[in-house]
Order: C-alpha cells, then sequence, then structure tokens
C-alpha cells in the first residue's frame, strides 16, 4: 500500500502537517489548561517512539522488540548528563549513542541471514535486556533509580509549556525524517528489502548498508524522545524505562496506524493514546485495555494496511503515466561496453558445496560479449546454482570469477548488480506489496544504471512499455496472471540496464503461445545488445535462441559448443536419458 | 472518572452510631455526625487501577472507598461531602504527571491524595510543586528524593528509613541476647528495596556485624536456585531479603530445595500472606506499621476500619484480606487529609500545609509529625514476625501484640 500509495499522499498531507504542527506550537500562548499540553506531550511521546520504530519495522520488515532499548539509552544518557552537559548536548548525545549502539547491533546481526524475522525480534528483545541489565548493575542508575532536574531552554514561561514544544518538534521532526526516508531513494530500497531481501540485493540494492542506515535513524530519534522524556517523568528507574510494554505499544501502533506507511504510527499513536487515556475512570479503568485490544482485533482483520491504508484507499488514482514518445517502440538502451579484451564474464574452477554437497564441481566457462549462451541440464545439475554464484547470492567455496577481466568473487550482490549483471527467477519473486511500477522501479534505481529517481522512473516505463505491462502498472504482482509475473521480471532486469542478463527457467509453466511471445521478448532483448545466459529446459526455444550452448550435469560441465552439436553428444544424451541411450 | 461520594442523607440511628463511633476514636476526629450536604469537595488522585502495580492499587481504592463512605456518613468535610474523582495512572509515572495536571486544570478538584508507588508519586509531587497543592501521599519508599515542603508522608518510615528501620530490627533482635553476630543480605533491585538493603549494610557494619554476602537481583527474577545456594554457603546468623511481592517466599522454597533454612529472616516488603501461611514463613520477620492486632487496634476507628476493610477487601476479591500496612497508611492519608481541612476549616493549601507541619496527624497507624528532614517525622515502623502461621508484632516493646516476643535462633 505504501508504494502503491507513495506519490498521491505525501505532496497533500505534508503542507497541513506543517500547518497543524505550527498551530500546536503557539498553543501555549493561549494558555489552555495545562493538562491539555501534558496531553499532547504524551502523543507526540507516542508518536516519535512509533514513527521511529517504523524506519527500521515498518519499512524494512526487521520487526524490533528493542526499541525501548534505545529509547532506555536517550532516558538515562538525558539522566547520567544533562547536568554536565547541559540540555542540548545532553539530547544530542542520547540520540547518537542510542544511534551508536544500534548500529553497531546491525553491524553483526545484519550480516546474518538467517537473523531475520522472529529470530532479529528476539534477539533485539534479547537486547533490551542486556542494556537493562548494565544499566541496573552499574553507575549509571545502580538500583534505586535517578533523579532528573535538569534545566531546559526557556521559550515559553512555563517549563512544562517549553517541554511540550520540544515534544512536538522531536515528534514532527520524526515524521518528516520518516516521509524522507520512504519518498526517498532509501525508502524504495527498504521496502525492497522488507518483500524480498535477497531480490533486492541482486537487484542492486546494498542492503547492508541500508538496513544500517535505517536502524541509526531509528535509534537516534528514539534516543532523542528518551532524553526529552527523563526530563517529562523527572525520576527514572530500569524497570519503568525499559519495561516492555514500549516496545510493544510502539509495534500495536505502527501496526494500527500502517507500518509501511511515514503517517501511518503517528496515526496510531494518536488513536491508541487516545483510547487508552479516554478511559482512566476508576470504573472505567480495564475498558481501556479491553477497547485498544479490540481496536486491534477489528484492525488486524479488517484493516491489513492500517488506519492509513483506509484513508488512502479513496484516494488511490493510477500513476500518471509519462507522454509516449518516440524511443517506447525500441528497448531501452543499454549502457556501452567499455573496451576490454576478452570474455564478458569468466568463471574459473568454480567450487560450490553446501554441508559436503557438491553443487558445483571446478566448473570453468566463458560467456562472450553480445552472445545468447543456452545453459541446459538435468534437474540439479547446479544450474540455478551457477547463477546464485554469478549473481553474488552464494560465496563460492573455491575458485574466480571474473568480470571484464577484474575479480569479482569477493563482491557483493549488489556491487555485481550495479556492473551490470541481472537475473530473472525461475518462479518470479516480484516485490509482493508493490506496485508493477514500484518493482520496476528499483533495478532502475539501484541497477547498472543507477539512475536518478526522475529518470528511474522514465526508465522503468520503458521497460514497462517493453514488455506490454503499461496497462497494469498500478496492479500488485499478485493480480498479476504467471505470464505476466515473468514479463514482470523481464522488465526488471531491462530497467536495471545490466550487460548480461541470466534468464532461469522463464519460459516454464506457459502455454505455447506465451512460448512464443516469450522467445520474441528475449530475442528483442538481445538486440537491444544485451549478453544473455539462457537457462532452460525447453529444447526447442534452447535451440532456437542459443548461439551457444553448456551443459551442466552433477556439478560439471559436461558440453560446451555449437547447440545442435551438444545435444548430440553422447556425454549430454546419457546425462539426460542415461548411459543406454547415449550407446544407440 | 470515578466519583464517589454520599450527597444522600444517612438515619439519625447510623449517624448517632457513626458520631459515637468517631468520638469514641483515639485518633480523635471527635465530631459529631451531621448531614454532609453543599457542594462537594472534591479530592482528586490517581491509583494504578491496571498495569503492573495493580494489585497494591487495588487495596488503595478500596481503602478510599471505605474512608470516604465512613466520612461521609460521619458529616463530611466542612460538612459537605468528599467526592472522590479517582483516575487510573496504568502504572505509568508519565500518565500520572498528566493525570494530576488534568485534575487540578479541567476538572478543578479541591485538594489532592496520591498515587501508589514510589515513582508516580514523584510525578504527582513535582506537578503539586508547580501548583502549590498539598500533596499527601501514602506509599513513597525513598525519602530522600522527596523535596517539596508541602508533600505529607502517611507511610511512616522517617527520614533515614536506611537506618532506623534496620536499626529496629537489630534493637529487637539485641533486645534477646542473642543478635546475629553475622548476616548475609540479598536484595530486589526494585528501588524503594534496594534502597533499603543498601542501607542496611551501613548499619550492619556499624553494629560491627559480620556481613558474609551482599547480593543483588533483578526484579521479576524467578530463579532463586543460584541464590540460595549462595545464601546456603554463607550460613548466616541472619538471612536479609529485600524482598517485594513473592520474592520471599520464592527464595525461601529454593532454599528448601537445598535442604537449608535459616535460622533468623528477616524480608522487607513481602506479600504477607503467603509468607504466613507457608511452614516455611516459620519465624519470618517484616517490617509493618499497622496490624489489626492490640495493641495498634486499640481504637475504635482502627477496629472499624480493619471490620469494614476485611468486608470491602473479600467484596473486591482482593487476595489477602487482612489489613495491614498498605491498607492502613492508606486509611492513614484521608486521616491526614480530612483532619487537617477539619481542624483549620480551610481548604487553602498553605494552611493545610502549615497546619500539618506544626500539628502532625492522628491516624490509625501512629501520630503523624512533619516536622523533620523532607517533611519526615519519626520511623512508626514495626517488626512483625510469623508466629504459629500468623503475623504478630514483636517491636517496640510497648507496641507488641500481648503475649508476643520476638523468637531469635
Amino acid at each position: 500500500m505504501a508504494a502503491r500509495t507513495r506519490s498521491n499522499s505525501a505532496g497533500r498531507a505534508t503542507p497541513l502537517l506543517a500547518l497543524g504542527a505550527c498551530a500546536l506550537a503557539l498553543l501555549p500562548l493561549f494558555h489552555p489548561p495545562l493538562f491539555f499540553e501534558s496531553f499532547l506531550y504524551l502523543i507526540f511521546f507516542w508518536i516519535t517512539l512509533a514513527t521511529s520504530w517504523t524506519i527500521l519495522g515498518g519499512f524494512s520488515g526487521y520487526v524490533s522488540f528493542g526499541h525501548g532499548a534505545f529509547y532506555g539509552i536517550g532516558v538515562y544518557a538525558m539522566a547520567n548528563l544533562g547536568k554536565p552537559l547541559t540540555f542540548g548536548p545532553a539530547l544530542l548525545l542520547a540520540g547518537l549513542l542510542a544511534a551508536a549502539t544500534g548500529v553497531a547491533i546491525g553491524a553483526v546481526t545484519f550480516r546474518i541471514r538467517r537473523l531475520r524475522g522472529e529470530l532479529f525480534a528476539l534477539l533485539t528483545l534479547s537486547l533490551a535486556i542486556i542494556i537493562s541489565t548494565i544499566v541496573l548493575n552499574t553507575p549509571i542508575d545502580g538500583g534505586p533509580g535517578v533523579m532528573v532536574n535538569i534545566a531546559i531552554p526557556h521559550v515559553y514561561e512555563q517549563q512544562s509549556s517549553t517541554l511540550y514544544l520540544i515534544g512536538l518538534c522531536v515528534a514532527f521532526g520524526s515524521i518528516m525524517v520518516a516521509r524522507a526516508v520512504q519518498l526517498g531513494t532509501l525508502g524504495r530500497g527498504l521496502f525492497a528489502i522488507s518483500d524480498d531481501e535477497d531480490v533486492a540485493e541482486i537487484l542492486g540494492v546494498p542492503t547492508f548498508a541500508y538496513k544500517l542506515i535505517a536502524i541509526g535513524i531509528s535509534s537516534f530519534l528514539a534516543g532523542v524522545m528518551g532524553g526529552v522524556h527523563a526530563i517529562f517523568v523527572s525520576y527514572v528507574t530500569v524497570g519503568e524505562t525499559f519495561s516492555i510494554s514500549v516496545p510493544l505499544y510502539v509495534l500495536l501502533m505502527s501496526i494500527l496506524g500502517g507500518a509501511r506507511h511515514w503517517l501511518g504510527p503517528a496515526l496510531g499513536a494518536i488513536v491508541i493514546t487516545t483510547i487508552s487515556y479516554s478511559f482512566v475512570g476508576g470504573d472505567s479503568a480495564l475498558i481501556a485495555r479491553a477497547a485498544i485490544g479490540l481496536t486491534l482485533i477489528v484492525a488486524t482483520i479488517f484493516l491489513p494496511q492500517g488506519i492509513i491504508g483506509l484513508l488512502l484507499r479513496a484516494r488511490i488514482t493510477a500513476p500518471e503515466l509519462p507522454a509516449p514518445h518516440a524511443s517506447f517502440a525500441a528497448a531501452p538502451k543499454t549502457p556501452p561496453y567499455e573496451p576490454t579484451d576478452g570474455p564478458l564474464l569468466e568463471a574459473r574452477e568454480i567450487t560450490m558445496s553446501f554441508r559436503g554437497l557438491r553443487a558445483l564441481d571446478g566448473v570453468s566457462l566463458t560467456i562472450n560479449k553480445g552472445e545468447i549462451l543456452g545453459l541446459v541440464g538435468p534437474n540439479g545439475s547446479g544450474k540455478s546454482t551457477l547463477i546464485n554464484v554469478v549473481t553474488g547470492f552464494y560465496k563460492p567455496t573455491g575458485g574466480v570469477l571474473l568480470h571484464c577481466g577484474h575479480d569479482i568473487t569477493g563482491m557483493s550482490g549488489h556491487e555485481r548488480a550495479r556492473l551490470g549483471l541481472a537475473r530473472t527467477f525461475q518462479i518470479p519473486r516480484p516485490f509482493a506489496r508493490q506496485t508493477v511500477l514500484d518493482n520496476i522501479m528499483v533495478p532502475a534505481l539501484f541497477g547498472a544504471r543507477h539512475e536518478s529517481r526522475g529518470d528511474a522512473r522514465d526508465r522503468a516505463m520503458e521497460a514497462i512499455e517493453f514488455v506490454g505491462l503499461q496497462d497494469r502498472c498500478d496492479a500488485l504482482p499478485d493480480e498479476l496472471n504467471l505470464h505476466q509475473r515473468k514479463f514482470l521480471e523481464l522488465a526488471r532486469v531491462l530497467a536495471s540496464g545490466s550487460r548480461l542478463v541470466m534468464l532461469d527457467e522463464v519460459l516454464a509453466g506457459l502455454t505455447p503461445r506465451e512460448i512464443s511471445e516469450a522467445i520474441e521478448m528475449v530475442r528483442k532483448i538481445h538486440a537491444c545488445g544485451t549478453t544473455i545466459l539462457f537457462v532452460e529446459h525447453n529444447m526447442r526455444a534452447v535451440l532456437e535462441l542459443s548461439d551457444r550452448l553448456i551443459v551442466l550435469n552433477q556439478g560439471h560441465l559436461v558440453a560446451n559448443g555449437n547447440p545442435r552439436e551438444v545435444i548430440a553428444d553422447p556425454v549430454v544424451v546419457a546425462a539426460y536419458l542415461g548411459a543406454d541411450h547415449a550407446e544407440n | 472518572m470515578k466519583t464517589i461520594g454520599l450527597k444522600a442523607g444517612v438515619t439519625r440511628r447510623g449517624a448517632l452510631a457513626a458520631g459515637a463511633a468517631m468520638m469514641a476514636s483515639a485518633a480523635g476526629v471527635g465530631r459529631a455526625a451531621a448531614q454532609a450536604s453543599g457542594a462537594p469537595i472534591r479530592v482528586g488522585g490517581t491509583l494504578a487501577l491496571t498495569g503492573p502495580l495493580a494489585q497494591t492499587g487495588a487495596i488503595h481504592k478500596v481503602v478510599g472507598e471505605i474512608f470516604i463512605e465512613q466520612e461521609n456518613k460521619a458529616g463530611g468535610m466542612l460538612g459537605r461531602p468528599i467526592e472522590w474523582v479517582l483516575l487510573d495512572d496504568q502504572s505509568k509515572p508519565d500518565l500520572a504527571r498528566t493525570l494530576y495536571e488534568r485534575l487540578l486544570t479541567v476538572d478543578k478538584v479541591d485538594l489532592l491524595m496520591g498515587p501508589y508507588a514510589t515513582a508516580n508519586i514523584l510525578s504527582a509531587m513535582s506537578v503539586a510543586q508547580r501548583f502549590n497543592k498539598v500533596l499527601i501521599h501514602h506509599t513513597f519508599g525513598i525519602p530522600k528524593l522527596a523535596n517539596y515542603d508541602r508533600h505529607f508522608p502517611a507511610w511512616p518510615l522517617g527520614a533515614e528509613p536506611e537506618k532506623t528501620v534496620t536499626g529496629n530490627l537489630f534493637d529487637a533482635l539485641a533486645s534477646t541476647g542473642k543478635a546475629p553476630k553475622s548476616i548475609a543480605i540479598v536484595t530486589s533491585k526494585f528501588p524503594s528495596v534496594q534502597f533499603l538493603a543498601a542501607g542496611a549494610r551501613d548499619v550492619v557494619k556499624q553494629r560491627g556485624i559480620e556481613e558474609k554476602l551482599y547480593l543483588e537481583f533483578e526484579f521479576g527474577n524467578r530463579d532463586f536456585g543460584p541464590i540460595a545456594a549462595r545464601v546456603r554457603e554463607a550460613n548466616a546468623d541472619l538471612l536479609y531479603v529485600g524482598a517485594i511481592g513473592l520474592e520471599g517466599s520464592q527464595l525461601l522454597e529454593a532454599l528448601d530445595q537445598l535442604n537449608y533454612k535459616p535460622r533468623n529472616h528477616y524480608y522487607v516488603y513481602p506479600t504477607p500472606g503467603p509468607l504466613a501461611s507457608s511452614p516455611l514463613g516459620a519465624d519470618a520477620m517484616a517490617a509493618t506499621a499497622y496490624e489489626d492486632l492490640a495493641p495498634l487496634n486499640a481504637s475504635t476507628t482502627a477496629q472499624e476500619f480493619s471490620k469494614l476493610f476485611r468486608v470491602a477487601a473479600q467484596k473486591a476479591k482482593l487476595p489477602y484480606l487482612e489489613p495491614d500496612t498498605q491498607a492502613a497508611t492508606s486509611y492513614s492519608a484521608w486521616q491526614t487529609l480530612t483532619g487537617a481541612v477539619n481542624a483549620t476549616k480551610s481548604l487553602d493549601d498553605k494552611v493545610l500545609a502549615d497546619y500539618l507541619k506544626g500539628n502532625g496527624a492522628d491516624t490509625i497507624v501512629g501520630k503523624f509529625r512533619f516536622d523533620g528532614a523532607n517533611n519526615y517525622g519519626p520511623d512508626l515502623m514495626k517488626v512483625k514476625q510469623v508466629q504459629n502461621g500468623a503475623w504478630v508484632i514483636v517491636w517496640p516493646k510497648e507496641q507488641a501484640t500481648p503475649g508476643k516476643t520476638i523468637i531469635v535462633k
């Protein structure tokens, strides 16, 4: 939803928000009952925490239960450093310490592929426990709690009014940061990570760096709010600060409001805080809990995209398509090759083992510029593994990979994508929660061309036109049939501007008519100057398209040469049909 | 919003009975019953009615309701009924602050009553201070943190409980001639508990008692096995447990698993019921401000309170039906407030504060004085001990349950 409505919601909402924030900033001048400022402050507090959480948890999909830790670091930074440093520097330090902790944790955990999903959530929960234990067992607190009596800048007559203003500024700032992240390149990358991190990486998204940036921003904002809140509560204790209720509330607010939209968590925070506050009477205390629970159940069932999804649903319009221009009939141009001698890609003695299973065993091959290289082999022969090694998804156990003569064996997936290596998947792996256009924007932004946002959109539209999906720009992948999803994959590699495209069984599951269309499409892509590695079981297509054919069997390269000669090679026949057939 | 008040009239017989009871009270309210009439006096406060502190918060709600009903039957304050504007702070200090601001600026209550628990009271205190309001509270655990000159504590710890509460204990033990020569201190890191336990170390040092073990554990800890092993290894004459809630009982169970029974054992704020009813809790000691035992319950007011509390606690399904420190200090806080208003015939905060500082308050817990550091008076805490499956007061001697003396091994 966030991606589908990306351009529609932000423009109109922002001036309204800014106007609202200005009006709220002036509220103390009208001397409202102090309680209103205090209540609004609590809303600002939760808006900041929920919004900062969503930059990591909502946008990138890395659900964190450790947000209380970052907030707590901010609380104790202010409690301990506020007096010696004064408010401003202490507040900045509160944010920086939280950010440093977040980045340090991310630098370790984000490198480990298996630490995603619930494992990441549990790990961050442990972080909160560790931090609270450190705080509790050191002079940072030591157990009895810390009184916080720190002077804050004098803006309004009442200190509480000034604190309210600070809370407003932090909350508004957090929303604007989340907006900038979502609408910027970082947001594109984070949403791609959220939907399919491996695909994002091989499409060129620097996933590790982006996640680090996201956790850094997220924890910085939480730390800053913690610093402000330490002054608000005036006495901080470990039990209260690191309570599990903080990350839980933040999570609930984000989900209720819409975790994949910069404004969603703020809406969730407003609703839950207001409900929570509406039932504080002595006789109705339990109603608040029940009301919050009921709201969440209803929202989960009826508003899977949160309140923001409901608000924006009526306003969704198809993105404006750029006016057709002359180049539409042609494919997007592939960047010219740098003048180098030798093959485009060379694999030398590539070995890939999985716990004793050798999927590739000393495979050496070359892919020459401008050719269509067919790659066939029985199931389990290592074809997809080879593509995974070339695109950087797997690091080979042995061997060297050269691109235009340069060793790229140690390069990450996104670095290879930027060199111009792209692939499709046997079973299409689009970003499920992004529209067709947004799916294709990702490689246009992050791929070989590394376009600016405006150009990337043009490039994406060209690719969409090229594969004939222009009527489905605003559709979600689930709304496409298999044929269209395969073409969506083709459009992604086209938009990336890659020099070498690896097509992994693009024809699988298609009807004969669709296969013919797909073959034609591959020809058109090749005609644009793209080198193609064509992995396929359909021999008719392989023979029709390939300039050269290689065969893998049980991880070994067993044939390489003219397609028609290769398929007649007894070794190849034996690989497919057994030794008896080869002899016959 | 919870408002409790009796606006309807009471029967003549009831009024007379209530009046007679009040006059007989050792707490000395001493007012003839009269029908409360006119606009109510609104007393605002919050309690932890939900959240992690709700179980204890419920005790204070029950007590407040008992008191206001009694008071209104007896003529209210200044002849006007009391209306309690009670809000739920959800056990959160930040919400407590906001709600006290609401009580003062939106609900415009006349007087304040404090919330439950130290952190929430500090939040409320900061608001009271900004508005120069009197804040009477019942459960503040760290006196040195309360430096507002119009706050008045009903939890009678004295200004330095870290010294006096433990001092009382050792005085009690020394009175038998069998003062412990060694001690093992284990404490939760719950702020008000750890604060007392840390202070106990200094007292122990001053008295020349050997500290064989000092161990802190996280509040909420459930695994007492390793702690029990250390306690057994220390094998001190006295086990001092800075425990809140069920932690003390859990430690005893862990010790029992190791076939170890502490010779003497003391708990700071235990949940009283389980400790008394368990065989493992035999001879356990704890601090208390009140039990429904002679001579503490000698006054009619105390007896009436104890009786009403049991009924109300059962109705509210509280787990422990005996009125003890929590309930009694809560009641005393209300006595302090209404006593000051009735004595001064004023709702002015300065007048009330001056009166309380000068005169203190007569309560079922004892005579409060607020003339010491941070408005604290003497430490009125007593030492109680589980004997034959029930708590009895054992120290100071003049307040000990008749026929009961401290058992030291």
